[in-house]
């Protein structure tokens, strides 16, 4: 019971949180005192999401840590001044050089606001000591850590300057933090030498309370009057709120015998039936299946389990039980929808030998090859025809985004989705949305269209027609994937667009290509255009990196406002579903400001054993503004794909058996 | 008068250790009153007849207990599976591995001499047995964890193991792992052989532990 309340209390967090997102702030993403900095206090992996509000500036902040000494953090604070706002968009790097000693303490370093020239900017180091349950700090800083305004630091009219790193005035600063042992309590005091409008130093203390696992709030006050509130959403996708493994378990292996070859064997209908019986109670799905010479060829696929190396494990167990003496391969085709994309090829003899040893999954990832789906098969059983079908939805979405060029707001809107399908490749889909939460008022149209940054020319409060377009997706060659889409793609834009991307099922990344041609959408009316059109080819290359789930996304080429442009996109895969990402995008117009995003996708099945694997997706920033931005909603295709990379397919192959 | 207080020392530690040792087992076998646990019926009588092999599994942390038969033997090692496929491989007593219990338990490795494997009475016991367990992670390599058991004997009693009387004696196993963390093991030994009617064996920081009462033990031909 417990963990389904967390679960719940997970989503409802995520929810509100996203609801409270304007009076939100953080200052860095990375691990603090109050507004000093302290070292990362957790491990490789954890994520936290913090909303701060004061009534001097109110920030939204991501924190990751990617390894147990380094933490990242992108946040977007909105300071007030006098007679307006500025807003921020801070990448924030904190490394712990040297862990604590037994008599030695630890060493930390930190950039606050990198590529920053508003007021984020800040640099620090501090030394950090742990008795028991008190953890101090101490240390000197630059920048914001120096100063309250310290405005002009590492941007230089797009052009990203270091010089300024851990220069000019630094002023020490100290913290400790108690965790009480008392209902979860934890009580911080800390000094700086950041003169205020009250007075030369500033000392602040908080309280902080976990409201439930992984929700802290904390109420904050300093002795320059100002007072303030914190939540603090804390997760690590390794570690879920739900434990795992606990609905049904596989079907037993059983290993092949030179005894089971002299027994009546099964024909390929007999074989079929069983394997999707058993299967069902499962939730695996058989879409084909076929049986020649040695040979059992099985497409499946599962609603409820994102972990394609669990499928094919479980494939492989109702198969070792079923199938003939005679058959010595296994092949597991994955479907995305569209695509039959990977041929997951299972050596039987390996895993009869792999199976019940203490190295079970690495012996199995041996016995595992990989390749590409044929472009025909021939008709196999289990095949049925494709019926056409409608569905429609309702569904509320919440996005921090910059409306304008240069703010970050939180936005609502309602989304009535339509969806005609003709076939697994080709449909047509439509969207009507109502911007319910942060309309804005509505802006005479410029007397050029631009690319973004007229957006609140178009209509605020009344149901507009998002998108609808046609897309059919094929493949050129078994290892050519392609799309063709048509039609209105989003508020802005409707045209024509094509897409090519190459992978090879071996190999760890992948090559794309986009064309797209459009016309700008008038700025009334659901159907109408401006006089403006664009075009865009961008070439991305897609890379699994390292043995963490990390990957990249790499695009370049001429964007939107014709303007060359590179985005680069960082993030980690995990293999239960979790996916998280930062981005930024450069562009070669000099007045372009950097920005960064940054997006979370969580497997409900993280926060609830029922979640199936549908996953809830937050995101952040990212392309904004004329310059560096894309055409959206054309349907890119490496978002099908993914799951398909060998390396997702790897991630999960501890759970082969499972 | 000092063997008085000698002697009443004695006793007050004595005292103590036997409290915590009951403290400790009463902690491992209802570790968590606000799981309600689902414990089926179970009809010995039809195990017996039809000459199954068969336990009961417990697992605390998700409430559910469910009866398993032996369907498989493999490399020395029982697999016992329930009607919806969920199990324990036992390797003589010791949890090998876990199915649909929690977060499952690939395997264990143990050294040669581990009185759970080998069936040992209580007296014969090694004083530390050294396990390591294997867990799914990201990728196809398990993580690992090593533990290193002391062993502690308890009491003579005996004991209902699913509607039969077994005389037991009871071996409480302490254990360190090599992240630091520690855990308990309780286990009830045949008075007389050694074998394993009743263990509650950790298997992984998240699933803790899972009870398995041998309701007939696996007899292997001759």
């Amino acid at each position: 019971m417990k963990i389904k309340t967390q679960g719940i209390a997970c989503l409802l967090l995520l929810s509100t949180g996203l609801a409270s997102g304007l009076a939100a702030d953080g200052i860095s993403g990375l691990t603090q005192a109050i507004d000093t900095p302290r070292p990362a206090s957790g491990i490789a992996d954890d994520l936290a999401i913090l909303f701060d509000y004061r009534k001097e500036y109110r920030a939204l902040s991501f924190g990751f840590q990617p390894s147990d000494r380094l933490e990242i953090g992108i946040s977007f604070p909105t300071y007030d001044e006098a007679g307006g706002t500025t807003s921020g968009n801070d990448l924030s790097l904190g490394l712990q050089l040297l862990d604590e000693g037994a008599y030695l303490p630890g060493l930390t370093v930190g950039v606050v606001g990198f590529g920053d020239d508003d007021r984020g900017s800040g640099e620090y180091v501090l030394a950090s000591k742990t008795f028991g349950a008190v953890q101090t700090s101490v240390g000197l800083g630059w920048g914001r850590y120096a100063s309250e305004n310290a405005a002009g630091r590492g941007d230089d009219d797009g052009v990203i300057r270091t010089d300024h790193l851990f220069q000019g005035d630094s002023e020490p600063f100290a913290n400790i933090v108690w965790e009480t042992g008392t209902y979860g309590l934890i009580a911080t005091a800390e000094y700086s030498g950041v003169a205020g409008p009250e007075a030369d130093d500033t000392f602040a203390a908080s309280l902080s309370y976990p409201l439930v696992d992984g929700l802290v709030v904390t109420g904050l006050v300093n002795n320059q009057g100002s007072a303030g509130l914190r939540l603090r959403f804390e997760a690590n996708p390794t570690r879920p709120f739900a434990q795992t493994d606990i609905g049904r378990g596989p079907h037993p292996y059983v290993e092949n015998s030179p005894a089971r070859a002299s027994r009546p064997q099964p024909q390929a209908q007999q074989v079929f039936d069983v394997l999707k019986k058993r299967l069902e109670s499962d939730d695996i799905r058989i879409r084909r299946f076929a049986m020649t010479d040695d040979t059992i060829d099985v497409t499946a696929s599962s609603s409820q389990d994102p972990v394609f190396a669990r499928i094919s494990g479980r494939v492989a167990r109702v198969l070792s039980a079923v199938a003939p003496a005679n058959i010595t391969t296994f092949r597991i085709t994955q479907n995305t929808g569209a695509f039959d994309s990977n041929v997951v090829v299972l050596d039987r003899a390996g895993l009869d030998r792999a199976v019940g040893a203490s190295d079970a999954a690495e012996r199995a990832w041996e016995a595992t090859t990989f390749e590409a789906s044929p472009l025909n098969r021939p008709a196999a059983l289990g095949e049925r025809e494709f019926k056409p079908r409608f569905s429609y939805g309702l569904a509320p979405t919440f996005k921090a985004d910059f409306i304008r060029s240069d703010r970050l707001e939180l936005t609502g809107t309602l989304n009535a989705n339509a969806r005609y399908t003709f076939s697994p490749q080709t449909f047509v889909s439509g969207t009507v949305g109502y911007r319910f939460l942060n309309q804005w008022t509505q802006q005479d149209p410029p007397a050029e269209p631009q690319p973004r940054s007229d957006f609140t020319s178009y209509t605020p409060d009344l149901p507009y027609l998002q998108s609808l377009s046609l897309r059919h997706r094929f493949r050129l060659a078994p290892q050519l994937y392609s799309r063709v889409s048509a039609g209105l793609f989003e508020r802005a834009y409707g045209g024509i667009s094509g897409e090519v991307i190459w992978r090879d099922p071996e190999q760890n990344f992948a090559l794309g290509l986009e064309g797209t041609y459009v016309q700008k959408r008038a700025y009334e009316g659901w159907f109408g255009f401006e006089d403006a059109d664009a075009s865009t080819v961008i070439g991305s290359l897609y890379a699994n990196v390292g043995r963490n789930g990390d990957y990249i996304v790499l695009d370049a080429g001429q964007y939107i406002a014709g303007d060359f442009a590179v985005g680069l996109t960082a993030g980690r895969n995990f293999r239960n579903g979790w996916r998280i990402s930062a981005s930024t995008t450069w562009s070669e117009e000099e007045n372009s400001p950097l920005k960064f995003g940054a997006a979370i996708s969580i497997p409900l099945s993280w926060t609830s054993p029922d979640g199936g694997a549908s996953t809830t997706n937050l995101s952040i920033g990212g392309q904004s503004g004329d310059f560096g931005s894309r055409v959206s909603g054309t349907g890119r295709l490496y978002d099908e794909l993914r799951a398909s990379d060998k390396r997702r397919i790897e991630d999960g192959f501890g759970e082969f058996w499972n | 008068m000092i063997k008085v207080v000698f002697s009443a020392g004695v006793m007050l530690a004595l005292s103590g250790c036997a409290a915590s040792l009951g403290q400790m087992r009463d902690a491992i076998l209802n570790p968590n009153p606000e799981v309600a646990m689902t414990v089926p019926q179970v009809n010995r009588a039809a195990i017996e007849q039809a000459d199954l092999a068969a336990v009961l599994m417990l697992s605390p942390s998700i409430g559910l207990g469910t009866v398993g038969i032996a369907i498989q033997l493999r490399d020395g090692r029982v697999v016992y599976n329930s009607n919806d496929n969920r199990g324990v491989t036992l390797e003589g007593g010791l949890i090998y591995s876990t199915l649909g219990l929690g977060t499952n338990l690939q395997a264990v490795t143990t050294q040669d001499n581990d009185p759970l494997v080998r069936e040992a009475k209580a007296g014969e016991w090694p004083s530390q047995v050294t396990r390591t367990y294997y867990l799914s992670q990201r990728g196809p390599t398990f993580a690992e964890v090593t533990a290193t058991c002391r062993n502690q004997v308890g009491r003579n009693l005996s004991i209902d193991v699913v509607g039969a009387q077994r005389r037991v004696v009871e071996v409480v196993e302490t254990c360190e792992t090599d992240t630091g963390d520690s855990f308990h093991n309780v286990h009830y030994l045949d008075a007389g052989t050694g074998r394993i009617w009743r263990s509650s064996q950790w298997t992984g920081p998240v699933q803790g532990n899972i009870q398995v009462d041998v309701i007939e033990p696996f007899e292997t031909d001759g």
